[in-house]
């Protein structure tokens, strides 16, 4: 059976499975708050916040995952900074922190076409009846661009838990870091990544359908 | 422009005429330096490689640029120098003949860890001396010398470490070590799984570790240690050998007799290199600076 030495090595599939699911979810709210703000700040009408929001999203858009990673696992300490003095909560962290960081500055990109796309016409209507910028943001702009985005933000999501993987490179125990020990200490590599792909498959082929059923449910007719 | 041409044809010359005087061509040799080499060259038999190899004027040399003590080429000018480095220099002058600079007939391949069996099935190198343990899945595919080099893996602290003296010691602490490994796997043995295990891509990143702090210990081959440990002054090397790693030369497996007497001949050159103290000079030009022991055999 494809992927059966996962049975051989339940605890170290399963505690990879779950490292992988943990940093994928907290990743995944990290990207969207930071995303949804970044996004907010790069169509704000004050300039000097444009311009935080641009860099940030230059910024992390530009840098490698791994360089990251690495930044916040062996960077941050050297200007004294750690997110955990034990070192395995350390660079769970930092990876939940990294994997929320990168993918922020995609989903910021996205957030900002859906919101740029809100119909400018609603947005004087609805300044002209007496709304503040942020109630405008909070009640007309920003349900209208979650609508629109949730394609897109499927896709984002996606990525990142497969981008998770590369959290082994900072010595997380998360899936693949799982498929490299299993196949250094059999030499069953296919067999080992195999069972690897099809766990990553049972995460990411389930959220692309509830991403897809999500769009369909908050689906306008326009 | 015209100055690059000129020069350009004038290396040519020049190159036309180094060639002229090392090929053992049939011209009277002008110069005194290469008649002299030419009488120092050991005779081969016709069939063998080496012989081959002297008759071409080359030998290809497979080692790693940056694992040093064993090998490492000097970025600023290009030069080769390590223990295997060395070694590959004696095996050189064993075929050419005693020279000053065995370089010239030297060619040297950089390979990684993961290189290194390709390079010689693929006749890219004539040798690989490069840190290589011998085992029996790597002897399936290419041919080992005896052991040249002996070692095994021991563990990297910090300087002021004190509760960490032997493989045992471990247990319970933060060990980084490269995954994949077969490192990994002995500390787990060691320690009965008792070992936190940190294992990351590479050794300088687990010296980083160690430096801050996020790993008590770095464990892998003694070889490696020597090198992380030669950066950075606040650590030092503990415990016995907890497993033994024996380093070979490794030679491409004779097809259809392409590599005749090749591996004897290797094998002749390092008992003459013991015999004559040669070994113990490399080891304790290169070796006992940061090992802080000397060695006259591979087997001391």
């Amino acid at each position: 059976m494809p992927g059966g030495i996962a049975f051989e090595f339940p605890q170290l599939y399963l505690t990879g499975l779950w490292l992988t699911i943990q940093i994928s979810v907290l990743g995944l709210f990290g990207a969207l708050l930071l995303g949804t703000l970044v996004a907010v700040l790069r169509v704000s009408p004050i300039a000097p916040l444009r311009w935080i929001g641009a860099a940030y999203v230059e910024f992390f858009r530009n840098t490698p995952l791994v360089v990251l990673l690495f930044f916040l696992f062996l960077g941050l300490p050297l200007i004294g900074l750690r997110f955990s003095t034990d070192t395995f909560e350390n660079i769970f962290r930092a990876a939940a922190v990294g994997m929320g960081l990168y993918h922020g500055a995609y989903v910021a990109e996205v957030v900002r076409g859906g919101l740029l796309g809100v119909d400018r016409g609603q947005i004087e209507a609805a300044r002209s009846l007496g709304l503040s910028y942020a109630q405008m943001l909070r009640y007309v702009q920003l349900p209208q661009t979650f609508r629109s985005v949730i394609p897109p933000l499927g896709n984002i999501g996606i990525a990142l838990v497969k981008n998770t993987s590369l959290a082994s490179t900072i010595g997380v125990a998360e899936l693949l870091y799982a498929a490299e020990i299993v196949e250094s200490r059999t030499f069953r590599a296919e067999e080992a990544f195999i069972a690897a792909t099809l766990l990553y498959l049972a995460l990411t082929i389930p959220l692309g359908i509830a991403v897809n059923a999500l769009e369909r449910r908050m689906l306008v007719a326009r | 422009m015209r100055g690059f041409t000129r020069a350009f044809a004038l290396g040519l010359v020049l190159a036309f005429i180094a060639t002229a005087c090392t090929s053992g061509s049939t011209t009277p040799s002008p110069t005194v330096a290469a008649s002299a080499s030419t009488s120092t060259r050991p005779k081969f038999d016709l069939a063998t490689y080496q012989y081959s190899l002297q008759t071409k004027g080359r030998i290809r040399i497979g080692t790693q640029e940056d694992n040093p003590p064993f090998s490492v080429k000097n970025p600023a000018t290009g030069k080769w120098d390590g223990f295997d480095v060395a070694y590959g220099r004696e095996i050189a002058k064993a075929i050419f003949g005693e020279s000053d600079d065995p370089d010239k007939n030297i060619e040297y391949v950089a390979v990684t860890s993961a290189t290194r069996i390709p390079s010689l099935t693929d006749n890219k190198v004539d040798v690989i001396i490069k840190t290589f343990t011998i085992n029996d899945d790597r002897k399936k595919q290419i041919d080992f010398t005896d052991v040249y080099f002996r070692t095994g893996q021991r563990i990297l602290v910090k300087k002021d470490n004190t509760s960490i003296k032997e493989a045992a010691d471990l247990a319970g602490k933060t060990v980084c070590a490269q995954r994949g490994s077969t490192s990994e796997k002995n500390i787990s043995d060691a320690t009965s799984n008792a070992a936190r295990l940190l294992l990351l891509d590479s050794y300088p990143a687990c010296l980083l570790a160690l430096q801050q702090g996020q790993a008590d210990a770095v464990s892998t081959d003694e070889t490696i240690l020597f090198g992380l440990a030669s950066k950075d002054a606040n650590t030092k090397l503990v415990g016995k050998y907890f497993s033994t790693e024996l380093y070979g030369i490794g030679v491409k497996k004779s097809v259809g007799g392409d590599r005749t007497g090749f591996v004897d001949f290797l094998n002749r050159t390092q008992v003459a290199m013991i015999t004559t103290g040669v070994w113990a000079t490399l080891y304790e030009k290169y070796i006992s600076p940061v090992s802080f022991d000397k060695k006259r055999t591979p087997d001391d």
